[in-house]
């Protein structure tokens, strides 16, 4: 016999109160594995939600003549352009999974009712993926305008008085208007006339140029200066800029996600740490006499102090086991549908050492001072103690 | 030569009603081999000597001397080491773990020693066969009755073979036959070369001691003496 029969001796014999020791252990451990990896996965999925919301990447010619699209100076210069060719080559880089988006520009300036308009040529396709934001009227939604159809800034509307379905003349061939952004407080969006991206290079006599390149990059688990890093060796002709402000906003966002859960699963573990604590007191008087007897006979302080935190480590250990086990079981299983999330939560072994470690920690801090308590007990008083 | 020897030891306990004088000036020696019964009634002190002479109670003034060896000398967790090597103790109502089998409440003091488990369950088990408990080692304390449990602590005092075996009132609650036959219990190891001392109230286990000394009032009123037709 060693002192830790002993203490498996008590666990065995106080079924009741180990079992609801075990279990408040399970639901900390188990309600922080379960917050913690769903949060983790909520983060990601928002963090890609809000990457998709806008660009965070642009692209432009090394040099050039300048226009001003997106607070951005952009290249116009014709002999400066990029090519639409660039498009597949960023799709080869090793971070390519990441590329959630990439809308092509092509700029053009154009005269309308005696008034220049920046023409702005994209594949609507993408562009209206990267701009969730734009209410469009005349254009359903998940609509997309059709070839000879544009789309106009609500600015542009204004000044040359144009609405939906109306037809009107860009470099000599005709086009309806699909539809009027309404006021984005940009801009770029605001005072540009955007049309389809094939049609404007043939207007303009350049079948294959784009002036820039907007992408949205999902830099969850990528830091998006590798995706910068990769794109400029893949595109050594162009600057590849990632937008800073974007992705600070995105990351205070979160960042908020994340000291949210973490402040959860810290007040669920200390709650359970508190009932661990209450456990312990409870069964140090319980076994006052117990105490006294083992003092009696021999045992040290220390001896006390083992037999009381063997017991809690046991029951700690096991708890973490379990409550990783189910936390991850049920943040896996229904994480996802319960944050009602794209991003599945993964099975995250290394987890198991954090629970157990957490369980252990957390309930050593609770028990070390009734233990304490428990070898200061006076052997004669104990042994009183009825 | 004195195993014991206990030099003007006095205990004051301070009370809600001012200092309890629970022993007085006490002088006492006790030789190898000796049964002694401390005799007194209910709350003369004599359960305090008791606590005393086991290194659990430091006296407010005096010294005791086991074995030539200082008691209370010693620092708290020393003494631990000394009850441990030196003391067997029966307490009243016996004190066993009641999740603990018969076997595994002898073992107890030898949890703590570099005994395997194999050579702990020889030793308790050879010392529960001494006190003729061999056959029920597996059973839980309350599936023995008082006078078997009384055996249990008997053997869980002895199984490290101590210098000393201290019993507190080890008859109090059993029946005159089950009190007979601890006693006898006790005399057969005395016999063995076992020092014991013995708090008791009871005149007739007199007769099971070699020597006796009456405390009342935290005074020792009747130095040790042999008991006339006792053991030894």
């Amino acid at each position: 016999m060693k002192i830790l029969d002993i203490s498996l001796g008590n666990l065995k014999r106080r079924k009741l109160r180990s079992f609801l020791l075990l279990l408040s252990i399970i639901i900390g451990v188990s309600s922080s594995v379960f917050l913690f990896t769903t949060t983790r996965s909520m983060e990601q999925d928002v963090a890609d939600k809000i990457d998709q919301f806008g660009s965070n990447l642009l692209i432009l010619p090394k040099a050039g003549e300048t226009l001003s699209f997106g607070g951005v100076t952009v290249g116009t210069s014709f002999g400066k352009e990029l090519d639409i060719s660039m498009i597949p080559l960023m799709k080869t880089i090793k971070n390519n999974e990441t590329l959630a988006t990439i809308s092509p520009k092509l700029l053009a300036e154009a005269t309308i009712q005696d008034k220049k308009v920046l023409l702005v040529g994209v594949q609507f396709a993408d562009e209206l993926r990267l701009k969730k934001w734009w209410k469009i009227d005349g254009l359903e939604a998940g609509q997309l305008p059709v070839a000879n159809e544009i789309l106009i800034g609500s600015e542009v509307a204004r000044i040359l008085k144009l609405s939906p379905q109306q037809l009107v003349q860009i470099k000599g061939q005709e086009f309806r208007v699909g539809g009027i952004i309404q006021p984005t407080g940009s801009i770029e969006n605001d005072q540009a006339i955007f049309m389809d991206l094939t049609i404007l290079q043939k207007a303009e006599n350049k079948p294959t140029a784009i002036n820039l390149i907007e992408a949205a990059v999902l830099c969850y688990t990528c830091p998006i200066e590798d995706v910068t890093i990769q794109l400029s060796e893949k595109l050594p002709e162009a600057k590849v800029t990632a937008l800073q402000s974007t992705l600070e906003s995105r990351d205070d966002t979160v960042q908020q996600f994340s000291l949210f859960a973490t402040i959860i699963s810290v007040i669920l573990l200390i709650t359970s740490g508190f009932v661990v604590a209450m456990s312990m007191i409870s069964a140090v008087k319980e076994r006052t006499r117990d105490i006294g007897v083992l003092r009696a006979i021999g045992f040290r302080k220390k001896h006390i102090l083992c037999m009381f935190l063997y017991e809690v480590s046991l029951v700690s250990v096991l708890g973490g086991l379990i409550g990783f086990g189910l936390g991850m079981g049920l943040a896996m299983n229904f994480g996802s549908s319960l944050a009602q999330m794209t991003v599945q939560v993964p099975f995250q072994p290394i987890l198991v050492l954090y629970s157990i470690l957490a369980a252990l920690g957390i309930s050593l801090i609770a028990s070390i001072y009734p233990a304490w308590k428990a070898t200061k007990l006076d052997p004669v008083e104990a042994l009183r103690y009825f | 030569m004195s195993l014991i020897k206990v030099d003007n030891v006095s205990k004051t306990y301070q009370g809600g009603e001012g200092a309890v004088h629970a022993l007085k000036n006490i002088n006492l020696e006790v030789t190898q081999g000796q049964f002694l019964a401390l005799l007194g009634p209910s709350g003369s002190g004599k359960s305090t000597l008791l606590s005393i002479l086991g290194a659990l109670n430091p006296p407010t003034q005096g010294q005791v001397l086991i074995d030539d060896i200082s008691v209370y000398g010693l620092d708290e967790e020393r003494r631990s080491d000394f009850r441990h090597e030196y003391i067997g103790f029966v307490f009243q109502q016996y004190q066993l773990i009641p999740y603990l089998t018969a076997l595994e409440n002898v073992m107890l003091p030898l949890a703590i020693t570099k005994y395997s488990d194999k050579e702990q369950r020889e030793m308790a088990q050879r010392v529960l066969e001494k006190v003729g408990l061999g056959q029920k080692s597996m059973r839980l304390p309350n599936q023995l009755s008082g006078g078997e449990q009384n055996r249990v602590a008997i053997a869980r005092a002895i199984v490290n073979e101590p210098v000393l075996l201290f019993a507190d009132e080890p008859t109090g609650s059993l029946d005159s036959k089950t009190a007979k036959e601890i006693l006898e219990l006790f005399q057969a190891l005395n016999r063995d070369g076992q020092t014991i001392i013995m708090v008791t109230h009871n005149l007739e286990n007199l007769a099971y001691v070699s020597h006796s000394v009456q405390i009342r009032d935290g005074i020792i009123v009747k130095s040790p003496e042999p008991v006339v037709g006792g053991a030894v």
